[in-house]
Formats: structure tokens, sequence, C-alpha cells
């Protein structure tokens, strides 16, 4: 995997009508049959490596929202089915945080699982800080 | 029939009594088994499977069950115990008898969070933590989060809550804006940083209760007590309303085959929400 040195950035979003502009993008949607401006699945990633507060945290997500998804985020509360993100990563020190998603596409992590984030840095982050001087377990709870 | 009472009327030998059955269970290894069984059941509304216990309508019935199943484990070890209610509109300060050394023991000490004090201390060798997230086998709490603080829901808060008719409503999940079920549950939406009642009170707590493995903490089940009778408190309120979705969705819908219905069993217990809607038999609340 390849590491990014110096500050975070999310690469968000990346338009479906611009495969493969993202290496190592995720795979398209199925081929749907586009309606207007907006009805694309829209693509988007995100991957930083840092160093905050002394520990390295790196992650990546990949992955697909349903066309206007982003628009519907921010609206009224209708429903909304996020794709599942096929690949999504983060590492404290190297160590694997598991990390999940919500259905408005901000994320928790294993570390805070009663409070969700807008980025996925920002989850590592809020990890960061709530882990103090522990180390995450190499061994964490296995979900059967 | 028993009695569910408000933690801060137990006497000292009741706390005696309910320190001494929970770290029974813990010696036994059955504690430990729903630690696991919490973790195991947190799924997101991100995931495509069945959701049965958070950011779903049977957040409220599945907890039910779920204090109910620890409480039967702790009444096979002393039946005088029962699990006592955290009021956290109340007892709202770490200076809370709650966590008192005589009970659960105080918050966490600064760098790792370590808890020091009370039966549940690392140092007295009765409740090493198995499933869990950091490398740490020990209780952690950062009560209030003095770095960055967390306030408890107040009594405003939580009775604007109950005044909601409306038990849950589509999506039936953590993005509800509307309905008792997730303001109570706590989820802010659009990917805020903000949370609400529940949530929040894991916060507050901080430690081993900020994680899905949060009953590693007894006080999980104090919290999880009061919002069972908060419940309750709704339920009075609006006599005419109920459980919410009532029957199965259909499979247009996109939470078909993902949330419990009023009449769908619910797992590991297969209980359905509405068999669990009544527990004036079994316990009640002073």
């Amino acid at each position: 995997m390849g590491m990014i040195a110096g500050t975070a950035g999310a690469l968000a979003p990346i338009l479906g009508k611009r495969a493969g502009a993202a290496p190592g993008a995720a795979d398209g949607p199925a081929a749907g049959t586009a309606k207007a401006p907006g009805a694309e699945p829209e693509r988007y990633a995100e991957r930083f490596a840092e160093t905050y507060r002394g520990r390295h945290i790196q992650g990546t997500a990949r992955g697909t929202r349903p066309a206007r998804a982003a628009a519907r985020r921010a609206g009224a509360g209708d429903a909304m089915t996020v794709a599942a993100v096929r690949d999504v990563e983060v590492r404290i020190d190297g160590r694997p945080l598991h990390v999940m998603r919500r259905a408005d596409g901000s994320y928790l992590s294993l570390v805070n699982h009663y409070e969700s984030f807008p980025t996925l840095l920002d989850a590592a982050r809020a990890a960061v800080d709530e882990l103090g001087d522990a180390q995450l377990s190499l061994s964490p709870l296995h979900r059967l | 029939m028993y009695t569910r009472k408000n933690q801060r009327d137990l006497t000292r030998t009741e706390k005696k009594r309910f320190v001494s059955a929970l770290l029974a269970l813990k010696r036994s290894g059955r504690y430990d088994e729903f630690v696991t069984l919490h973790g195991q059941y947190y799924v997101t509304d991100d995931e495509e499977g069945p959701r049965a216990s958070h950011m779903t309508p049977s957040f409220f019935p599945w907890h039910r069950r779920f204090v109910l199943e620890f409480e039967r484990a702790l009444r096979a070890v002393d039946p005088g115990v029962s699990v006592p209610y955290w009021d956290w509109t109340k007892d709202n300060s770490p200076a809370s008898s709650l966590w008192a050394e005589d009970f659960l023991g105080g918050t966490g000490r600064a760098g790792d969070g370590k808890v020091m004090t009370g039966a549940f201390a690392h140092a007295n060798g009765n409740w090493n933590i198995r499933a869990r997230v950091g490398d740490g086998s020990f209780l952690t709490r950062n009560l209030g989060r003095p770095s960055d603080p967390v306030s408890l829901p107040t009594r405003q808060e939580v009775a604007k809550a109950l005044s909601d008719p409306l038990y849950d409503a589509a999506p039936w999940n953590s993005t509800v804006a509307k309905g008792f079920r997730n303001t109570m549950e706590g989820w802010g939406r659009g990917g805020a940083v903000t949370t609400f009642h529940h949530n929040r009170v894991h916060r507050w707590v901080g430690g081993v209760m900020l994680g899905a493995t949060s009953p590693n903490d007894p006080v999980f089940w104090l919290h999880h007590a009061f919002m069972d009778l908060l419940w309750d408190r709704w339920r009075r309120a609006h006599p005419r309303s109920g459980y919410l979705p009532r029957r199965k969705l259909p499979g247009s819908d996109p939470q078909h085959g993902r949330v419990f219905s009023l009449h769908e069993p619910m797992p590991p217990w297969n209980v359905t929400p509405a068999q669990l809607l009544d527990h004036s038999r079994v316990y009640r609340y002073a």
C-alpha cells in the first residue's frame, strides 16, 4: 500500500464519469441508465497518512454512493441506502482499527461506537484522542 | 416480581451484594459472554444484514431483553439482587455516590484512563477485561472528559424526547429526524459530531464505555436500566402510540429484512418486540 507523506488529503468525491482518475479506484457500479445530471452513482475516495499527537495514522476508503446521496445527506432525512464501502482501512501505529460506516456516510470506529465522524481522518484522530497512551489490541473482538 | 431501584436509593448492603454478584459472574466467565454478545450484535445501518440492537427500532426491546438476561444471571448468583438504574439527569457529576469506592469506583487516571478505585480497579485482580479495543486489560473511564467536556443529558432534553408521540419512522435507522427512538438513542445526522441522550452518556463515561464492548464497565447495566425505564415512561405518556413498524416491511423497502417489526423475532433470543412490551409481571421500577 502506497504511503503518502505529509498532510492528509481527502480525495473525494471522484465522480463516476472520471473512472480511473484515481489510482486503484474502486470497481464501478453496475452500469445503470443515467437519466439526469446527478443521477449517476458518485465515487469517492479518501486517503491519508500523518502523525497526529505523536501517533502515526493512515487510512484509505474507496466506494460508491448512490446518486444524489450527497444532497440527501444534507437533506430532509428521507430513505437512503449507501453502497457498502468495499475497501476501508485505518491503522494507528501500524495496528488495524476496525471502522464502520453509518447510512449517512459518516464513520465510527471500534474505539468509539457512540459517535460518528464525517471523514475517515476525523474518526482516526478521534480514536487517537480516546486511546491516550494505549495501543490498539492485536486481538480485538472478533465478529461472527 | 421484583424491583429495580434508583442506584442512589440503595443501602450499603444492597450495593455490596450487587457488586459481589457482578464479581461472581465475572469469575465464572458468564459476564464476558454478555460483553461479547453486545459487540457481535453492534452492526451499523450501512450494513446489509439484519440490525437488531442499534440504529434500529428494536434498540429498546433488544436492550430490554439483554439487560433482563443479564439480571437473570445475576439473580442466579444472588436472588436478592436486581439491576439498579442510574438517572443521569439527576446524578450528573463524578462526585455522585455511584462513583464512590463502595460501589462502581471512580474515574480513570490521566494518561491511560485506568480506574484506580473500587472493586473493579485492576489492582484487585478481579476485573480483567478480555474482549477489548486497547491493549490494556484494565477498566478505563474518563468521566465528563475534562480535556474536552461532555455534559450529561438534562431533564428538559429528556422531557422533550418523551413528548414525541411517534415511536420511530422510516428509514428506521440512525438518520431518522423524528421520533422517540432515534432521538433517545441519540444519533446526530449528516456526520455531525453531535450526539444526544443515550450515546452522550456513553461518551460522558468514556473509556471502555465508548466501544462496542461497553458492557465491560458495570455502569452499562445501570445506564440501560434507566433507558428501559424511559421507554416505560414514553409508553405511559402516549397510550395511543406504540412500537413501529407494526408490520413487516415490504420487499420493496430498502430496510426489508434489516429491521424488526412488532411481531418479528429478534436474535439471539428469538423473541419479538411485542413480547417485550410489558414487563410488569417480571420487574417494576421504584
